[in-house]
């Protein structure tokens, strides 16, 4: 699987609510869009923080108000409450509700479990770049203008 | 975009996430990061139905039933198909400048239906 990630370097949040809302603003969303998609990542935060490794967050859900994989590492080198512990490495996806069903969405946790098992979820933590956070995960980086 | 049909897309999400959390794979992967897919699925389930109170009574019957027979009540257009069924929408649908200010439904399948940004 190389699929491609955005990347969010600097992040500026000091909140959980915050930080979903600065990582999605960097795929360009029509206010709604955004808006809908932040009620549902929040939605899944609050049944349950995802939490997934120690300073490692990963936001996400499966939406029909996108059609592709739509994913973004971001990192805060001060970390954000999440809500009870800090995190410095947020890695969000949203995944499209296909008629085929959640194969995909599956495939993808799937892969990010394995690529964070073994050492990975260490190596992105200390990687010194967006480049290098997008490989550790294999994932192709698509650079953005925004990305600091 | 209709406060009403915000939230027939929002509870379409939720039901995709109870029902993701309820597949036995995606579950074990949850599990495999360290997560707690059973509770998380139990809040939803409640955040679910404190949302499907708030909808319009014959909006929510409408999902219901649509959901039960299609597993998917509410669709996207694209390309002025509803996604749902494929069927062309009438030009009338696509002559209001805020297509998404009203819940519309696809005059073939039913299902709701909003416009792609």
């Amino acid at each position: 699987m190389k699929r491609q990630c955005l990347c969010k370097w600097s992040m500026s949040s000091n909140n959980r609510e915050d930080a979903i809302t600065e990582l999605l603003k960097e795929f360009s969303f029509q206010k709604t869009t955004e808006s809908l998609l932040l009620t549902a990542l929040e939605t899944r935060e609050l049944a349950e923080p995802t939490v997934v490794h120690k300073s490692i967050a990963m936001p996400h859900c499966r939406s029909i108000l996108v059609d592709d994989f739509m994913i973004i590492i971001g990192k805060s080198e001060k970390g954000i409450p999440w809500p009870e512990e800090k995190v410095t490495v947020i890695i969000l996806f949203i995944t499209p509700v296909k008629p085929s069903g959640p194969s995909e969405h599956m495939e993808l946790i799937k892969h990010l479990a394995k690529a964070l098992r073994s050492g990975g979820a260490e190596k992105i933590l200390s990687a010194g770049s967006s480049s290098e956070a997008a490989s550790i995960l294999k994932f192709s980086y698509e650079e953005n203008q925004t990305d600091e | 975009m209709n406060r009403a049909l915000e939230k027939l897309i929002s509870l379409h999400d939720l039901d995709v996430m109870i029902s993701d959390l309820a597949n036995k794979d995606i579950s074990k992967q949850e599990k495999k990061l360290g997560l707690s897919p059973d509770t998380a699925a139990k809040q939803l389930q409640k955040m679910r139905d404190e949302l499907a109170s708030t909808i319009d009574r014959k909006h929510r019957n409408l999902y219901d039933q649509l959901a039960g027979h299609y597993g998917n009540a509410v669709v996207p257009v694209v390309n002025q198909l509803c996604s749902g069924c494929f069927t062309q929408l009438p030009t009338a649908f696509f002559a209001s400048p805020d297509r998404n200010d009203q819940v519309e439904t696809c005059p073939s399948c039913g299902r709701f239906i909003y416009w792609c940004d």
